[in-house]
This record gives C-alpha cells, structure tokens and sequence, in this order.
C-alpha cells in the first residue's frame, strides 16, 4: 500500500493536533485567552480600546482582502509551478526551479517595495494590487515547492498502476496523484496560508490599509501605542488560531480513506 | 496441455531486447512470444530480469534495443498510441497500487468510464460483476485501506478486467501476501486460466505454475535460459542453471 510520507512542518502556527482534548491545549488557551482578553478590553476598559477596535475594523477587512486574493493567486501559481518542478520536460523543469530558486532567494519585503517601487516607475499599479501580486508571486514559490513534495510522496505504484489502465500522463496527475496529494500538502499548505497572513502585515509599509497600518495611524494620532498594539497583536493572534482550526478541520475531512 | 502447433500469429512477439539499469544489464537480448489464450510463467532469481521483461511488455519500462510487438502494434513506434494499447494490457502489480482515495468499486469503474466513455451505471454493473467474480462484493464500497492484503490484490485483478483486456501481466502478485492469502489470489488466477485468458504471470508459486502454465520460462542474469512445458522443466530440466535454481527452491 503507498505510504504516506509526513512533510515536514515549516514556519507558521501550530495546527492542533486531533488527539488535544477539549479546550486544554494550546490552542484551546490561546483563543480563549485572546478573545477573553479583547472582551474585557471592549467592554470594561472601553474608553480607548472600543476607539481602537472601530478604527482598525476597515483594516481587517483589507488585511482578508489581500490574504484571500493572494491565496487564492499563490495556490494557482503554486500549483504550475509545482507541476513545472516535476514536469519530466526540462526546459518547464528549469524554468520552474529556476523561479522557485530566484523568488526565494529574495525577502519578502524586498519584493513588496520591488514591485510596488521599482516597478511602479514603469507601471501604473494600484498600491492594492502590487500588494497582492508581490505576495502571490512570493508565496507562490514556496506553495510550488510544498505542491512538488506533495506529489513526489505519492507512491510511485500509483502512477504506474494508473499508466498501466492507458491513463495518459495528464489523466494521471488530475484523477490520480494530485487528489491523494492534497491529504499529503493540506497542512504544509495551511502554514503557508497563515505564515501568508502574518505576512501581510508587511504591505502595511506600502500605502495600504490594512490592520497593521489602520492601527500606526491610530497610535500616532493618539500616542496610545501600548493599547493600539496589544489590540493589534490579539487580533491577528485570534485570526490565526481561527485559521489553524479551520486548516485541521479540514485536513481531518480529507483523510477519510486512511487507515488509523 | 499446451497444443503447440497454432499457426496463429503471436499476441505478443517480443525480439532480441535489450535493456540496461546503468551498468547492470537488465535484459540481454531476450526473445520470446505468446499466443493467444497462451498461459507463460515466467521463474527466475532475483535480479534475473523477470520484472523487467514484463513490464516492458506494457512499456512501464522503455527497452533500449529490440522490438516489442503486441497485437500487431510495435509499442515502441512513434505512431503507436501506447495509451490505447495499455487498455488491452491489464496489469497487477507486487504491491497492488489501488488508489487509496477511491472505493473499491470506484478503482474498478474509473478507467472504464474516463478511458472507455462507458455510463456510470454500466461500468457499476460491470465493477459489481467482477466483485463477484473475485469474491468481494461486499466490499464494494469501502476504501482500499480497510481490506486485507488478499483482497485489495483480488481488488487489484478486478480492476484489471474492467477494462477487458486481451493479455493479463502479472507481476509477482502473491509476494507480498502473507502465506495464508496466497491461496485465495491465486484460485482468481487460475480461474482466469481457466476461461481462456492469455496470461504472463512472473512468480514465486510453483505448484501455480505446474498446474497452469502452457509454458515456462526461466531467465537469469537477463537472459531467457530455458522454456518448456511444466512436465519438462520441472522434471527434465537441461541446464545446470535452471536444476540449481530448483533445486534452491523446491
């Protein structure tokens, strides 16, 4: 029977195990205590922090706006490049690692100002848009390189079995390899969406509102840094959990097929 | 057993291949054919180069000289389409391969219906009969993993015949049982003998052989060594070879 193979975990939070029981785990006191926290901050020490949480409420939105388009964006370019990265042809393999290599090799926020600055002198883009492409195209590289291991950790029986009933090499891939992949990637996957997340804090730097920025507006109008920053910081923290949860809900749905 | 004389063109007509793992030479200038309705047990040690030579039969490997003929069709030409002609070619493998992610009954109606266009409910109908056939129809609707090994290679035939194929290759399909599973594989194998099927079994089981085979072929270091019927070989074999090799493991 193909093994399943474990990817190693990368960057990003935690994904809470199946086994943690209840709400005594990790995350369990995590989300209480950060949503327990934000409460008693709206409702008892409102006199600031309610300002605050309706002042960055505008940001979160941007903040899932960029997360979501540039998900979406980094998993389809994850997705070709992963393909590239396995393709047997060797001028997509090159091309494909040679992105992988290049993208990497450069920090993120490096990117965001390369393509929203260097660029910008070319190219009209919107400060949104450079955002969201500069996160996509980064996140894409790392997403391609989590998709190709995904794929090489599939037996090779099952490439061979399906080749074998006349499946062409594209049949294989879409109806065979790439569905029992996805169980493998889910949680690699799932780091990357958050770690993408966290992430976006960085196109605060640009001209975009997000929570972070949303929140240094706040503060230096107001010079309430420590409350402005503790409200920031739970709030991405509750983001987060809830984003972790949602990847293990998810990754537990997938792995129906499994033998335990 | 065997009637010898059919003037029929071969089904399979594999010439003069060779094919090589870096330095090690897989396969030495192999000849071999079969008929149609034609049961071969292929025997041999361990990196005798068995395996290989079935497997270049449905090209899962790529010979590096020689010619593969398999009905009618050069599977190395460029004008083949070698994903046509696998349809013909049902494969079981060592280790099974079902598809983890599918139901029983999905891993034998998936084929059929994204190559062959069949409805789903035809190739259900099909898939349950084949079921039937290898013994497990109740487990039709479960996943792969929740079988025993004796059955997800049952499965694993099932699968095979969906797709009507002409030839039957088998490669090692009882290696990886435990022993008491062994039997219940090889009663579907030889049932399928029995109907006529044209089979290539590389194996283990001896008494498999005896009791089916039209012909056996004995390879070692690459080479095709000595072929005949069961009676001769089991008990005249010619080549000092072939009496060590039994003698191992009989």
């Amino acid at each position: 029977m193909s093994e399943t193979r474990i990817i190693d975990v990368g960057e990003g939070a935690a994904i809470p195990s199946k086994n943690d029981w209840g709400l005594f785990n990790a995350w369990g006191i995590s989300i209480t205590g950060a949503v327990g926290v934000i409460l008693y901050l709206y409702l008892f020490e409102s006199t600031p922090y309610k300002r605050i949480a309706h002042y960055v409420a505008d940001g979160i939105i941007i903040t899932f706006e960029v997360t979501f388009m540039s998900i979406i964006c980094a998993c389809c370019i994850g997705l070709v490049v992963g393909l590239g990265r396995v393709s047997k042809n060797k001028a997509i393999n090159l091309v494909a690692s040679t992105y992988v290599e290049v993208i990497r090799g450069i920090p993120l926020l490096v990117q965001l100002f390369y393509i929203y600055y260097a660029l910008g002198r070319f190219l009209n883009v919107h400060d949104l848009t450079a955002a969201v492409i500069a996160m996509s195209v980064c996140y894409g590289a790392y997403m391609g390189e989590v998709f190709r291991a995904g794929i090489t950790a599939i037996d090779k029986g099952q490439t061979e079995a399906a080749r074998s009933l006349g499946f062409n090499t594209k049949q294989t891939m879409f109806l065979v390899i790439l569905p029992q992949a996805w169980r493998t990637i889910l949680p690699p996957v799932g780091n990357e969406f958050i770690a993408l997340l966290k992430d976006t804090s960085l196109v605060s730097i640009l001209a975009v509102s997000d929570l972070l920025r949303r929140g240094r507006e706040f503060s230096s109008e107001t010079f309430l840094y420590f409350e402005t920053y503790t409200m920031v910081a739970l709030i991405y923290l509750v983001i987060t959990l809830l984003l972790s949860k949602g990847v293990s809900i998810m990754e537990a749905r997938l792995s129906h097929y499994v033998r335990h | 057993m065997s009637a010898t004389s059919a003037p029929t063109p071969p089904i399979v007509d594999i010439r003069h291949v060779s094919k090589s793992f870096g330095a090690l030479k897989a396969l030495n200038n192999v000849s071999m054919s079969m008929s149609l309705g034609e049961k071969v047990v292929i025997i041999g040690p361990s990196g005798s180069g068995k395996s290989t030579l079935l497997r270049s039969i449905n090209k899962l490997e790529t010979v590096d000289s020689g010619t593969i003929i398999v009905d009618g069709y050069d599977i190395n030409a460029p004008t083949t389409d070698i994903n046509r002609l696998r349809m013909e070619l049902g494969m079981v493998f060592q280790s099974f391969n079902l598809f983890p992610h599918k139901t029983v009954l999905e891993n034998l109606t998936l084929a059929p219906i994204k190559l062959k266009g069949m409805s789903k409910a035809e190739a259900d109908d099909i898939g349950i009969k084949l079921l039937d056939k290898v013994g497990i129809r109740e487990k039709a609707h479960v996943y792969p993993s929740k079988l025993s090994g004796g059955q997800q290679q049952r499965v694993a035939i099932a699968r095979a015949l969906a797709m009507s194929p002409k030839i039957m290759l088998f490669d090692e399909p009882t290696s990886a049982l435990d022993p008491e599973m062994i039997g219940e594989v090889l009663d579907v194998m030889v049932t399928l003998a029995k109907e006529g099927m044209t089979m290539a079994v590389v194996t283990h089981e001896m008494g498999f052989a005896r009791e089916v085979a039209d012909r056996v072929v004995f390879m070692d270091h690459g080479g095709i060594i000595e072929e005949g019927t069961p009676e001769h070989f089991f008990q005249n074999p010619e080549h000092e070879r072939t009496k060590l090799f039994l003698s191992q493991i009989l």
